[in-house]
């Protein structure tokens, strides 16, 4: 069927902020929807609050959208762009639910907009558990018994009818939030209010325990004549009850034999049929009874997800894409093969490997929370391996995760510890594993206690015997068949390094002399039956390489690993402009790169793909095989540093900023007396060892210090000291954590403003990129904190000052590339805090804000490009060249997981804990912040009441601040503290108790939606234990809740914007138009 | 011949490993092959003779008597797998669980009766898996030899006539082919795979062999008929030259989306038609099970017009 002519314009809606549950898979998805509706001639308007997306580059779309994802801004765009159809289903629930809500509004009926690739029926069908269950058992399917309830109560009846344990699920929510297994019924009488109360419907879906059973996902395709294909099968290692999102997964299924797979897809089918997604792909989870084969249907989504994200990277076929053009009206078999180019895309890919994914955790982040998985996601990411054997893939997934170096279990652990290690799901459960196994439990104890299917164990079994063997020989009197059967079933070097008791550079040595190297496969959908034309890799011992390196010029990239708190989709996005930019500069570019999720590892994204894990081993093989005449290192951000210097003395032409360089910015020592040469000054500070040390070093400084451990990702383990005590502390426990790393201690700087500032440089010229001031005081993690582009309160002279010291680092680092420098400004003196070489999780906002692509801008740099001869669009002031900042503001709003950890403290403090951001753009700044706090997820009121409650210090300040919440209307609630010191200043404020006070409290006001906003600002180091109740009480009832002062005045003037201003919009595309100044460089000196 | 060959069963149906099942029936694996590197060589050399030692043959004498082997080409192996004798089958698929779900499958007349079909099967290397889905439709199968008349086939009084899958060049199998011819018109016939290609030959077509062949549980082919695709299993190395099949007289009725080769083709006024690939496959995909119905389907009609035909001749 040929494309549809009727529809001109058609209208995106993107995932927004990066959250557990939905994250950089939607932007690949949606970034290759756009790319291929526009190839087929359509005009798309995009919608997405991330600036830190490929998707939100104002080339992929026609138009394109950083606003809020809610109703409101949604409709105000389609009034404006008037598209003719809505694509739902590639920005994940968020977008499916925003749709639904348009729908059911009326919005697109009022604009004569249609829903494409599903319709609103399908949806229903697919999302509401009663509806689906009963469109599951008309077509003859079997699911797990179940009801839904909307009181406690009724739920406590059924659960008892049901027996435990049981599974609860709440309606209408993200990566399963709110969902858990309850055992008794007292662990259900708490989980079930938690569920309802996550369910923006008020109701869950109380159900049959199908704990241990086997569990299956098949991702498939429809077309409007009905053609139904399955892409790809997908097997969880962990049985039932853990969350897929947090499953070792593998594909294609292990241990189904071919009569239960076809029922599995005759299933699938039906389902899809049954349910009405007319075309695009689906996911469908299956539960099999291991005993008696019983297959029961769990859910289904009717759009692109997770797992068609790692499907499409696991067998070459891009869903998110097919589905694009199937929702206009194409059929499969007039789609070609992208990789075969000469097959229709009409068929069900075959995998001649093992596909392994693994998911990546940090629950170090969250203390308090519970690590224990279960059918809500707490992963942050994910990492994918292809072997061709599941023993060689599971132990490349493992190294892929970081730390990548072997774990090791203490070797005098109990065997009973060890029975709980396994049995219970945690994140380190796949260690136990190996571990109970080399210690002797026998296969069946161990199926026995988790039950993971036995095929799996074996397979791990059969890897700890080959381990044996190794154990009983050196690097030296290894046998040659025995080294080339380790490397078969994927043993890194370091794991033999580690074993033999050697280096890994030894272990290299000893495998090249045997010959022994990986060679490289393709993935190629078709297990090459069929030529392929797409260079997708992955390393495997075997006999035949099929990587054919060209002779062209080309540089390799590598990418920056799994998602984690502090490095994520921002750094994905750097290492994809610098392969665009490099393509575009007739480079062949290589990409190395193991997360399944994002863009970098699309296929067509650079001009190979080699699917590895970043360790050194692994990136040395791709280098030696491809001879790159260069490898950046600096866009994927702290995991190919870490590689850098290693690299180099390999002989990796590691291009950009010289490794040495990055090093230096990273010890404090060095770079301290860097900074004292330039006079530039810097805090107070000293690293230390022991305790004693420490202590001294704290007290020449003077408190409050900072305490941090040295080589540092996204403020990991840093505290905020006000005593000697909390110091020694902290240094006895980094001690307990490792090998002696020094630990650093600065001078905390209190009520500083900090700036983060982006420059390029080319080793000649510098242009700053950005300077972006905070709205959280210094203090709070970068990451953690919302900026404004251009800043607002900075002095001329401050500012003067900021670009001459940039200026001078950049060229004392001789910078190639980016760098990013963090300051803090406190009574007018500009401090250093921190200078990174690199790319910085602020770039793809920058670009954003600016219209310039920095990371673009960088790699040319790094090629040899200078500054002098792109054309930026840039303004000299001071003598220091800057991109022209234009004529709004856009603010950067993180967003972070809180909602997924019951029991941890929203606080904010250094350590960095956001998974991700949004963009507010406006003339306003007070809209520019409201916008950012909306699409992060804080709906600032217009009206109503305001629990203000600040710290000793913060009361000397915040009298302007309450006067104005006053002046918009708002009735101030307050403890009693507050409200004295806000009746002296002349504001009224109602008491109320605190928590141990007396009834009604605070707490009791927030939950029976009394209270529209929340102010709490710490209490300094002696915490109040109320106030954390406070805090979570906010976030379980969706009420803004601010911990600054800054914030808080930000946010009264994003209130005040809200109150006095209407709701405006406004494309990229349009914002980047006005150019603001001519281009000019000042001459070298 | 396998990448890696699994030590252990896992599952609730298995009774004993693969290697002792295959020990038991005397078939050795070859594993811990580059198995991938072996596909792209056939690929780009097409399909080779081969030969498997285990007794540490040099290299060079196996390869002389890998090339020493008589290619398929012109060879005739139907009736040498064939059954020597008649037979009757009766067993339906194999019913995994008790799951509620099947495909609704049979057709229950009115009253509650199920019309029954008596099927003769000719058996050129018949898979199981098709007697059963004939079973489960219905059909009392009787399998006769490769080499049956047509006539000792009608004398069978079958509703219809089913042509099996089988090895080897159909073009010498002349015994088929003139079987099929005889049968044109007379009863119903299906025919599968080798069975395709001697309706191709019957009604004037032409077969040639494939560079390497067609193999695997993941081809698409159209319908032209209904233009759906469906996912289909396949094996066979000879395929049937659409060009050559008088069209007057042969509808194409399925083509194959990878090579555009022929994958079925039905009289345009006899009740015969016939598919490339394998509509039974076990393993591989449903999609095509309604082949199956659409025999029962044509025997019926079959019947009603021959009682209707019958009925006129008796009124004349």
């Amino acid at each position: 069927m040929p494309k549809r002519t009727d529809i001109k314009k058609i209208m995106i809606i993107g995932s927004g902020p990066i959250v557990i549950g939905q994250a950089c898979e939607f932007d690949y998805s949606g970034t290759q929807a756009c790319k291929a509706l526009r190839s087929e001639g359509y005009e798309v308007v995009l919608v997405n609050s991330n600036p830190a997306t490929i998707m939100t580059d104002p080339e992929i779309a026609d138009r394109t959208y950083v606003e809020p994802l809610t109703k409101d801004y949604l409709e105000k765009i389609i009034e404006i762009e008037r598209p003719q159809a809505l694509l739902p289903t590639v920005g994940g629930q968020t977008g499916l639910n925003l749709a639904v809500e348009l729908a059911e509004t009326g919005v697109l009926e009022k604009f004569g907009v249609e829903l494409i690739g599903a319709s609103l029926r399908a949806i229903k069908v697919a999302e509401d558990r009663l509806w689906f269950k009963d469109a599951i058992r008309k077509v003859g399917l079997d699911v797990p018994a179940s009801a839904l309830i909307n009181n406690a109560q009724d739920g406590l009846k059924l659960a008892d009818q049901l027996g435990y344990p049981v599974v609860i699920r709440p309606s209408f929510t993200l990566g399963g939030t709110g969902g858990s297994i309850a055992y008794n019924r007292e662990e259900f009488s708490e989980a079930i209010s938690h569920a309802l109360d996550a369910s923006p419907v008020h109701e869950a879906l109380v159900e049959e325990s199908v704990l241990g059973w086997k569990e299956y996902e098949l991702e498939v395709m429809r077309d409007f004549r009905d053609n139904f294909v399955v892409i790809c099968s997908i097997e969880n290692f962990d049985p039932m009850g853990v969350h897929t999102g947090d499953s070792i997964t593998v594909a294609p299924a292990q241990t189904l034999t071919d009569k239960e797979y076809q029922r599995m897809r005759d299933a699938a089918a039906a389902i899809i049929r049954e349910v009405g997604v007319e075309t695009g792909g689906s996911n469908i989870q299956f539960a099999i009874d291991p005993a008696t084969g019983r297959m029961i249907v769990i859910e289904m989504n009717p759009r692109v997800s997770r797992s068609s994200a790692l499907a499409s990277k696991a067998t070459g076929f891009p869903i998110a894409k097919i589905a694009a053009l199937l929702a206009v009206g194409m059929t499969l078999d007039e789609i070609p093969n992208d990789i075969t180019k000469k097959t229709p895309s009409c068929f069900e890919p075959t995998i001649d490997y093992v596909v392994v994914k693994i998911p990546k955790w940090q629950f170090e982040k969250f203390a308090g929370a519970d690590s224990t998985l279960g059918t809500q996601m707490k992963s942050v990411g994910e990492v994918m391996a292809i072997g061709r054997t599941f023993k060689e893939a599971l132990q490349k997934g493992i190294r892929s995760l970081e730390p990548s170096s072997p774990w090791r279990a203490p070797a005098d652990t109990p065997v009973s510890l060890l029975r709980e290690k396994i049995a219970t799901p945690r994140p380190d459960r796949i260690h136990w594993l190996f571990v109970a196994l080399e210690r002797g439990l026998s296969s069946k104890e161990v199926i026995e206690l988790t039950k993971i299917d036995p095929w799996f164990i074996q397979q791990m079994q059969e890897i700890v015997a080959v381990n044996r063997r190794l154990a009983s020989v050196t690097v030296e009197t290894v046998p040659e068949d025995l080294l080339r059967e380790a490397k078969r079933i994927g043993t890194s070097d370091e794991q033999l390094a580690q074993l033999w008791k050697t280096t890994s550079a030894a272990i290299r040595h000893r495998r090249t002399k045997a010959h022994i190297a990986p060679v490289y496969k393709r993935v190629d959908t078709c297990a090459a039956e069929f030529e392929s034309f797409t260079p997708y890799m992955y390393s495997t011992y075997e006999d035949e390489d099929e990587s054919e390196p060209t002779n062209k010029q080309k540089i390799a990239i590598l990418g920056s690993g799994p998602n984690r708190i502090g490095q994520g989709i921002e750094f994905d996005y750097c290492c994809c402009h610098a392969s665009f930019a490099l393509r575009e500069d007739g480079y062949e570019t290589i990409m190395i790169n193991c997360n399944p999720e994002t863009v970098s590892t699309d296929y067509d994204t650079s001009d190979r793909l080699y699917f590895e894990p970043l360790t050194l081993e692994d990136v040395l093989s791709v280098v030696d095989r491809e001879k790159p005449q260069g490898v950046i290192v600096q866009f994927g951000g702290q995991t190919p540093l870490n590689l850098a210097l290693e690299l180099k003395r390999n002989g990796v032409p590691i291009i950009g900023t010289a490794p040495e360089s990055i090093d230096l910015a990273e010890d404090r020592r060095r770079f301290g007396r860097l900074l004292d040469e330039l006079k530039i000054p810097q805090p107070k500070n000293g690293t230390a060892l022991v305790p004693e040390e420490a202590a001294r070093v704290a007290s020449e400084i003077g408190f409050p210090v900072l305490v941090r451990p040295s080589y540092v990702l996204g403020g990991r383990a840093m505290v905020i000291a006000y005593d000697l005590n909390t110091v020694q502390e902290y240094v006895a426990q980094a001690a307990l954590m490792g090998p002696a790393r020094p630990v650093l201690i600065d001078q905390f700087l209190e009520e500083a403003t900090e700036v983060d500032v982006d420059a390029l440089a080319d080793g000649e010229d510098v242009v700053i990129g950005g300077v972006m001031e905070h709205i959280e005081e210094a203090g709070v993690h970068s990451g953690d904190s919302s900026c404004v582009l251009p800043p607002v309160s900075l002095s001329p002279s401050v500012l003067a000052r900021i670009r001459d010291y940039t200026h001078r680092l950049a060229k004392a680092l001789q910078v190639v590339g980016l760098m990013n420098v963090q300051y803090a400004i406190q009574r007018d003196t500009v401090y250093v805090l921190e200078v990174n070489p690199r790319a910085s999780r602020t770039v793809p906002y920058v670009s954003k804000a600016t219209g310039v692509p920095l990371a673009k801008v960088a790699a040319r740099l790094m090629a040899g490009k200078k500054l002098r001869d792109m054309n930026l669009p840039v303004v000299v002031t001071d003598g220091v060249s800057e991109i022209a900042v234009r004529d709004y503001y856009a603010v950067k709003s993180p967003v972070f997981p809180f909602n997924k950890f019951r029991g941890v403290d929203t606080i904010l403090g250094p350590e960095m804990r956001s998974t991700g951001e949004v963009m507010g753009v406006s003339k306003n700044f007070g809209q520019a912040f409201a916008k950012a706090q909306l699409a992060a997820g804080q709906r600032l009121p217009r009206k109503g009441s305001i629990f203000l409650s600040v710290s000793d210090h913060d009361k000397r300040h915040f009298a302007p601040l309450a006067k104005e919440l006053h002046a918009l209307g708002f009735r101030l609630i307050a403890t009693r503290g507050t409200a004295a010191a806000l009746e002296a200043a002349g504001v009224p404020a109602e008491p109320v108790y605190k928590v141990n006070e007396g009834r009604p409290n605070i707490v009791d006001l927030v939950k029976t939606g009394k209270v529209d906003m929340v102010i709490n600002t710490p209490l300094g180091r002696e915490s109040f234990y109320d106030e954390k109740s406070i805090r979570r009480a906010a976030i379980r009832y969706n009420i803004p809740c601010i911990t600054t002062l800054s914030a808080a005045n930000a946010a009264a003037r994003g209130i005040r914007a809200l109150v006095e201003q209407s709701l405006e919009v406004s494309p990229l595309q349009t914002l980047h138009l006005k150019k603001a100044a001519a281009p000019q460089l000042p001459s070298a000196d | 011949m396998v990448r890696e060959f699994s030590a252990i069963s896992s599952n609730w149906r298995s009774t004993e490993s693969t290697q002792a099942y295959l020990t038991r029936h005397n078939i050795p694996v070859l594993w811990d092959v580059d198995t991938r590197a072996l596909v792209r060589h056939i690929r780009k050399q097409g399909a080779l003779r081969g030969v498997l030692a285990t007794d540490g043959s040099a290299a060079e004498a196996l390869v002389t008597e890998a090339r020493a082997l008589t290619s398929m080409a012109g060879q005739e192996l139907a009736s040498r797998v064939s059954s020597e004798k008649q037979y009757a089958w009766d067993k339906g698929s194999i019913e995994l669980t008790a799951s509620p779900w099947h495909e609704g499958m049979g057709e229950v007349q009115p009253d509650g009766e199920v019309q029954k079909f008596r099927v003769v099967a000719y058996d050129y290397g018949i898979k199981q898996n098709i007697l059963r889905l004939l079973v489960d439709h219905n059909c009392e199968v009787l399998v006769v030899p490769a080499k049956t008349s047509a006539e000792d086939a009608l004398a069978l009084k079958p509703d219809g006539v089913f042509l099996s899958n089988g090895p080897g060049d159909p073009e010498p199998a002349t015994y088929a082919v003139e079987s099929i011819r005889n049968l044109l018109g007379k009863a119903p016939v299906f025919g599968i795979c080798l069975g395709h290609q001697l309706c191709g030959l019957a009604l004037g077509g032409k077969t040639f062999k494939l560079r390497f062949g067609h193999h695997g549980s993941n081809h698409p082919v159209k319908n032209l008929l209904t233009d759906q695709v469906e996912i289909t299993a396949q094996n066979h190395g000879f395929c049937v030259d659409p060009d050559s099949l008088p069209s007057s007289e042969v509808e194409i009725t399925h083509v194959n989306l990878n090579d555009h080769t022929n994958e079925g083709l039905r009289h345009r006024t006899l009740p015969l038609f016939s598919v490339q690939y394998h509509p039974e496959a076990s393993p591989g995909p449903h999609d095509s099970h309604y082949l199956f119905r659409q025999f029962t389907e044509t025997m019926k009609h079959w019947k009603l017009s021959g009682t209707l035909r019958r009925g006129q001749t008796r009124a004349q």
